[in-house]
């Protein structure tokens, strides 16, 4: 049997969980040929997952009742993620290993849960909070062997500005803001692997594939990009200390 | 398919419109190993258009229940993919495991609508399937027909070795089963088909003969020897012998009615002259409530949606409706999960269950009362009267509702002017109606959303003899309406003559119209349905090339002793029933329905040999 609210704060170790709720932070994989689910149909899957997995998931108030859930950032479709988030607010405690377990079975393996944890009511949300994300570009083709890739790379990320267009505006990046750790090169069987840390935020941010599109672009190799994925994505904090959100 | 050719295809996803129309793996996708009969089943439109298709799920999952049997899914590329298929080499493919469609055994495709025709031939060229029946080999798959427009299957029967005519559930396996056992037995293509041919309601077009005059008009259409003349429908005698599909697959993408869905009955004997559903799927069978209600929840259970829909053509004259939404209701409380009742009558049962199922939601009603005038509803049989219309109204709007949405034809037989002016004339007393029941603050809200359809003839129906007017005259006639409808708080909406047009043509041609459709095809007619890609001269300049007049097939008037093409396929409702109610529809007197009323002589129950079944026993009263 579950325990009831008031049975289970001690328990959780949580000191601010909100009154007849409790807040599950699940980590999950959007990974395979699921990584051309947009973020819409991956909100889509996850609350009919919960639902199959009979979660004790909270109902919003109001004409239209529905899951309480909330996302971290979205992944653009065709980007893999190892490692994304989703909070759930239940109304009764169970352990989150049992939880996260019945989600997994409830599941398609390439998009399921990795882990599972409680976090306190109070946390910022996991949009606002989490700035940094991890990716990695396979980037695919004999071009991508020698070192013309990696010094591309170094050029376009020293001349400290980045421009975009999309949908006829233009942005422009601050590199040193939007790439906050230097940036790795390493062969690999297909070609190379590009690691890249991005900072997000409001205001927008640099598309890992954009970039590295660019350099291969500009380095005139015969390369395209086979895969991106989000590794990781982390909370920032105020005083500039990185954590995963779980 | 291989994981070197998966990801040819994968290359393709980057560059394609929605990409998760082609990704498979979605919740309760099957790949069982262990088969040696694979069939793929294909919509003829996208997916997020086919995974609402109820057909396709009930026929997906008992073949992949069967032995030894595997079946896909399989929704025509949209226009960016199918290029990109051609430039890349890649053929047409099921989803679950990528089986070329060319390899295998039975390509099923159901037929949901006259102007997906294009649609299949689009999908046989992508597949690598020659488009005509004649010209496919031994190595070639049985491509089989079914569903409703396999009720006058001659403009594509070209293009199918068989065609299912009526309900799958049984059907499907016996046509796997026959198909295996003779392909097993080493049986050629001709043997096979001659096998299938000997099964109930399957229909072989090779093996029937169209006749002609000296003038070109149809005598008949003779089956070859030993196969029977007249291709009887399967019915399922009792809709409770198989569960609803209680774990379909569950799309990740946005597509059509997105929701569980529980058939609750099959089959509407209200007698509208106009409605084909009407006279084909008769007799009525319902589901019990028991079932209805343990589907329903297992179907939530296995699928994760959050709203079940009780479907059929006339869901709120399920005898029981009443007690299984209570149950429903009170078992799903305080889930965030609803329950939707389509398709309502106009009458304040109605109202009272939408109001059952919606909690606080009031989105939307809607009604058909499809013409104007008493004297038309009389014409066309639909029972419906002024003063139910507004006492529903008023009941609904009083309950809460501010939207309603009123469906209404244009161009049904005997209509006249003041048919027309009555529609507009109807939407003013529902609008003043609606908005003596609000207060005058929240007038501003109420919304009647108006939509005009065309009058198609369609085949087995009571006006499957009467023309459908000229394309110039729909236009008098909708500009007619459009001037004297009233506009504060209306909503008007058309469905453009030249795709009634063109449907019509469909409904009611001959084997004369396949040229015209392959013509249509190769001059870069495909998915018509759509409002962007419907263009009426593509279709013209190939009725020309064939040299068919489209005009003579939709607007021509056929005598009630002329040969039809499609009289050589029986829904069981007889030609004396649909003359008899012809006649009826011109002296403007109204038939009953006889699930409520006793027996009103159609001969579907006998010539069937099924009946109706009523899960509490009666239908109360209307």
């Amino acid at each position: 049997m579950p325990a009831t609210n008031s049975e289970s704060k001690s328990s959780l170790g949580v000191a601010h969980v909100a009154p007849g709720e409790f807040r599950l932070r699940i980590a999950y994989q959007k990974i395979g040929r699921l990584r051309f689910l947009s973020h819409l149909e991956v909100l889509r899957a996850m609350e009919r997952a919960a639902r199959r997995a009979d979660l004790p998931y909270s109902v919003t108030k109001g004409f239209s009742p529905h899951m309480k859930l909330a996302f971290g950032p979205a992944l653009p479709v065709g980007t893999a993620g190892e490692r994304e988030y989703v909070d759930i607010w239940l109304t009764t405690y169970e352990p989150a290993e049992g939880l996260a377990g019945r989600l997994r079975e409830a599941s398609v393996s390439d998009l399921a849960p990795v882990a599972a944890g409680f976090v306190a009511a109070g946390e910022p949300s996991l949009t606002a909070a989490c700035t940094i994300a991890e990716y990695e570009v396979i980037v695919g083709g004999d071009g991508a062997r020698g070192t013309a890739l990696a010094e591309s790379l170094k050029t376009l990320v020293d001349s400290r500005e980045f421009a975009v267009e999309h949908k006829g505006k233009k942005k422009v990046f601050d590199l040193a803001r939007s790439l906050p750790k230097e940036h790795r090169v390493e062969s690999c069987g297909r070609g190379a692997t590009v690691d890249l840390i991005v900072r997000m935020g409001p205001e927008g941010s640099l598309r890992p594939d954009v970039f590295v599109r660019e350099a291969i672009l500009r380095a005139s190799i015969d390369a395209s990009i086979d895969t991106v994925t989000r590794t990781g994505t982390l909370i920032e904090d105020s005083e500039g200390a990185w954590r995963r959100p779980l | 398919m291989s994981s070197s050719e998966w990801e040819r295809v994968e290359r393709l996803l980057n560059r394609v419109e929605r990409p998760a129309r082609y990704i498979d793996h979605e919740w309760g996708a099957s790949r069982e190993p262990g088969f040696n009969y694979r069939a793929v089943l294909l919509y003829p439109d996208t997916y997020e258009l086919g995974m609402a298709n109820q057909a396709i799920s009930i026929l997906y999952e008992r073949l992949n229940a069967a032995d030894e049997v595997l079946a896909e899914r399989c929704f025509l590329p949209w226009i960016d993919m199918a290029a990109a298929m051609r430039e890349e080499d890649i053929p047409l493919f099921g989803l679950e495991t990528g089986l070329a469609v060319r390899d295998a055994d039975l390509f099923g495709i159901t037929l949901p609508y006259e102007l997906t025709y294009t649609n299949i031939l689009e999908a046989l060229d992508l597949a690598g399937i020659p488009l005509r029946a004649r010209d496919r080999g031994e190595g070639d798959p049985v491509v089989l027909g079914g569903g409703p427009c396999a009720y006058n299957p001659e403009p594509i029967a070209e293009f199918f070795d068989a065609i299912l005519i009526g309900e799958g559930e049984e059907a499907i396996l016996e046509i796997a089963n026959v198909h295996r056992r003779a392909r097993d037995g080493g049986a050629d293509r001709v043997g096979i088909l001659r096998e299938l041919a000997r099964l109930d309601g399957v229909y072989v077009p090779r093996f029937y003969q169209p006749v002609r005059d000296a003038e070109g008009a149809l005598t008949g259409v003779v089956a070859d020897t030993g196969i029977t003349p007249v291709v009887n429908k399967r019915v399922l005698a009792d809709l409770d012998t198989f569960r609803a599909p209680t774990c379909p697959v569950v799309p990740f993408m946005d597509v059509v009615h997105d929701r569980a869905s529980v058939e609750i009955l099959r089959g509407c004997t209200r007698g509208c002259r106009f409605c084909q559903a009407g006279m084909v799927y008769r007799p009525v069978r319902e589901r019990s409530a028991d079932s209805i209600v343990r589907d329903a929840i297992a179907s939530l259970k296995c699928t994760g949606y959050d709203e079940v829909s009780l479907t059929s053509l006339s869901t709120t004259d399920h005898s029981q409706l009443e007690d299984v939404l209570r149950r429903l209701t009170r078992r799903l409380e305080g889930k965030g999960i609803s329950v939707s009742v389509p398709s309502l009558r106009v009458d304040a049962f109605s109202i009272d269950m939408a109001r059952l199922v919606g909690g606080g939601r009031k989105s939307g009603l809607t009604f058909a009362p499809e013409a104007g005038t008493q004297r038309l509803r009389d014409v066309i049989n639909k029972n419906v009267t002024e003063e139910e219309l507004l006492g529903t109204v008023r009941h609904a709007f009083d309950a809460g509702w501010r939207r309603v949405k009123l469906y209404f034809m244009l161009g049904l037989p005997t209509e006249t002017d003041a048919d027309v002016l009555g529609i507009s004339d109807l939407v003013r007393k529902v609008s003043d109606e609606a908005r003596s029941c609000v207060e005058p603050s929240q007038r501003g809200s109420i919304r009647i959303a108006v939509s005009v359809s065309v009058f198609v003839p369609k085949a087995h129906t009571p006006f499957q003899w009467d023309p459908q007017l000229p394309r110039d005259e729909i236009g008098r006639r909708q500009d007619l309406l459009r001037s004297s409808m009233p506009r504060k708080g209306i909503e008007l909406s058309w469905h453009e003559a030249d795709v009634s047009f063109l449907e019509a043509v469909m409904a009611r041609g001959g084997r004369e119209i396949a040229d015209a459709i392959e013509a249509a095809w190769r001059t870069g007619a495909v998915f018509d349905a759509w409002t962007e890609r419907f263009d009426i001269g593509t279709w013209l300049g190939a009725f020309a090339s064939v040299g068919v007049d489209p005009a003579s097939v939709a607007v021509g008037e056929k005598s009630s002793n002329e040969i039809l093409p499609w009289d050589h396929i029986s829904c069981g409702v007889s030609r004396a029933y649909l003359a008899r109610e012809r006649e009826r529809a011109s002296e403007a007197s109204t038939t009953s329905d006889c699930s409520f009323d006793g027996c009103t002589g159609c001969d579907a129950c006998d010539e069937l040999g099924v009946e109706i079944v009523l899960g509490g026993g009666t239908r109360g009263a209307r």
